[in-house]
């Protein structure tokens, strides 16, 4: 894994994150060969930055800030642990930012108070939900092995009854299916903002102990091991064999959708649904059903056979 | 209620920590006991997978010590047994993701839920090993008759005496013993391995390749009649709840043909 993470957080921006950075000198040569990838690309975008456990001189926070201004970068935010490092940033007139930035699994990020940029995400999810076209005709029931029936009652049994993600900071985006709308280009221009930036691209496969978590949709190219985690707050999609866990419509979407070339996974959540594998440990993964997609039905998930028209 | 805290700790890994916290966890259960198995090795986990609970597995430790759920909300209850719960560990995270004082005041909330917690320990003898006998009153060491584990052993024995205020009580179950391989001279028997180490037993398990067809299952042993190892850890448990309990048999010297017969038809021996 690289040593810095890029989060994109459709709502404010980027997060970068060079706190896996064990050294000073790390994170500026990382910091500065990400950065330099282009200039265009920061331009107008709102910057965050984590330097994690990293201990900062005011002069080494002085040369970092420079390197972000030369490519135009100016972090509207910076997340610090050690109290040297936080100094320093006052010491050169930075915004602090609060904890910690993000952390996974659970998405408990610090969402500062944007009412303006809300308010436009909920218009725009009400005009795509409008449109919304049923998608049930794409697909067939296949007979997949994933088991809801007593799931439900597992986690009510709790005592403290079903499972709740932190209480989240904005509205789940309604539009989770804008992508397979068929879209004619005059649509195309409606459809934008965050939705469309919110979608998270990642080639390789998640081994286990591995998560990714976003706050759109996911697309990955690669496998999802067992051990591994997909954690989403649209849809989730991944071309390969999902083995590992994957959550889509965190935070009450029951409108997102996970699919895979192999659905064979230990556990998927959609919005307030789960469901599980069967009870006997796997060992062979060669047997599968082909590409599926698994979406909530009459509350339950369901899971069908993907066929292209 | 005061329950037990028992650490299950090897130093070496692969001799079967967690496949002894498996089948001692069940085997106590079986008794009546409430039991909860904890989970430690976060990062690699894989208590929840022989238990076949690993589909089940919601919230863990290490949301618990975050408080980002309530215990009872982390524990799952175990498919055939009800007062048998799991407790496992985060696959996401490592061993700096709690620390001593949180394990501590874990172990002591579990404590008054449940007769027995076991805490399945990493291998190592680092911060992770440190965490999973924070808690714990007593400890079960886990070795193989192998040169190597039982040096692991002795160094971990020694750890566990330097906190004699805290870990009352240590015992030794020798896992993976071969008696064929022993009468031949080729493995260490139990005289040598106790020999070396000079701890009290509290068990010994025969290779058995059950235990693979077990774990594949996601069923531990001990839950199943008919299987050497089954009843070795079925001993333990029972050697654990204080009864008097004699050792199994391994010897392979009276290994004639009446022998041979006789276990034909009774091929598990006390």
């Amino acid at each position: 894994m690289s040593k810095i993470a890029i989060i994109s957080q459709p709502d404010q921006g980027v997060l970068i994150d060079v706190g896996g950075c064990a050294s000073m000198q790390e994170a500026i040569s990382h910091l500065s060969s990400t950065l330099q990838v282009s200039s265009q690309f920061w331009k107008g975008v709102n910057v965050a930055l984590n330097l994690g456990d990293l201990e900062l001189t005011s002069a080494q926070v002085a040369h970092i800030l420079a390197l972000a201004k030369g490519v135009g970068v100016y972090p509207y935010q910076v997340f610090a642990q050690r109290p040297l490092t936080r100094g320093a940033l006052l010491e050169n007139g930075v915004t602090l930012g609060d904890g910690t930035p993000m952390t996974l699994p659970a998405m408990t990020m610090k969402v500062p108070e944007n009412p303006e940029i809300e308010e436009d995400w909920e218009d725009e999810s009400v005009n795509i939900s409008d449109d919304e076209p049923g998608v049930s005709i794409f697909y067939e029931p296949s007979e997949n092995q994933l088991i809801t029936d007593d799931v439900t009652d597992d986690l009510t049994d709790r005592p403290d009854g079903p499972i709740d993600f932190e209480p989240k900071a904005q509205k789940a985006p309604k539009a989770a299916k804008t992508e397979k709308t068929p879209a004619p280009s005059d649509k195309k221009e409606e459809v934008k903002g965050p939705v469309q930036a919110g979608v998270m691209y990642l080639r390789q496969t998640l081994r286990s102990g591995q998560t990714v978590s976003h706050q759109g949709h996911i697309v990955i190219i690669g496998d999802v091991n067992p051990g591994g985690e997909v954690v989403a707050e649209g849809d989730i999609t991944v071309w390969g064999a999902l083995r590992g866990i994957a959550r889509a419509g965190v935070g009450g979407n029951n409108e997102a959708e996970i699919r895979a070339l192999r659905l064979q996974p230990i556990q998927i959540r959609i919005g307030d649904a789960f469901a599980r594998s069967p009870d006997r440990n796997r060992l062979h993964y060669d047997v599968h059903n082909g590409p599926e997609t698994a979406r909530i039905v009459d509350g339950k998930i369901k899971v069908f056979k993907f066929s292209p028209q | 209620m005061s329950g037990r805290v028992i650490v299950i700790t090897s130093g070496k890994g692969g001799v079967g920590k967690t496949t002894a916290s498996a089948n001692i966890g069940v085997a106590l259960a079986n008794t009546g006991a409430s039991v909860c198995l904890v989970d430690m090795d976060i990062g690699l986990r894989n208590l929840d997978i022989l238990m076949g609970l690993e589909n089940r597995v919601v919230y863990n430790l290490v949301d618990v010590v975050e408080e980002r759920c309530k215990l009872r909300q982390a524990l799952v209850k175990d498919k055939r047994m009800p007062n048998l719960s799991l407790l496992p560990a985060a696959q996401t995270r490592d061993k700096t993701a709690v620390n001593a004082e949180q394990m501590k005041k874990l172990c002591e909330e579990l404590k008054s839920m449940f007769d027995f917690v076991l805490v399945d320990s990493p291998a190592g003898i680092e911060s992770g090993f440190q965490n999973a006998i924070a808690g714990a009153e007593e400890a079960i060491v886990i070795t193989t008759p192998e040169m190597s584990a039982v040096r692991d052993a002795d160094r971990i024995i020694g750890l566990l005496e330097a906190q004699k205020d805290q870990i009352t009580q240590y015992r030794l179950v020798l896992n993976r013993l071969r008696p064929k391989m022993v009468a031949n001279s080729d493995m260490m028997g139990v005289e040598d391995v106790l020999e070396i180490l000079s701890v009290k037993l509290l068990g010994v398990v025969p290779e058995d390749e059950e235990i693979i067809i077990s774990t594949n299952k996601g069923e531990p042993v001990s839950g199943t009649d008919n299987t050497r190892s089954g009843l070795a850890f079925r001993n333990i448990a029972r050697r654990l709840r204080g009864e008097e309990v004699p050792f199994m048999d391994l010897d392979v010297k009276n290994d004639t043909w009446v022998t041979r017969i006789v276990n034909f038809f009774n091929p598990v021996r006390v």
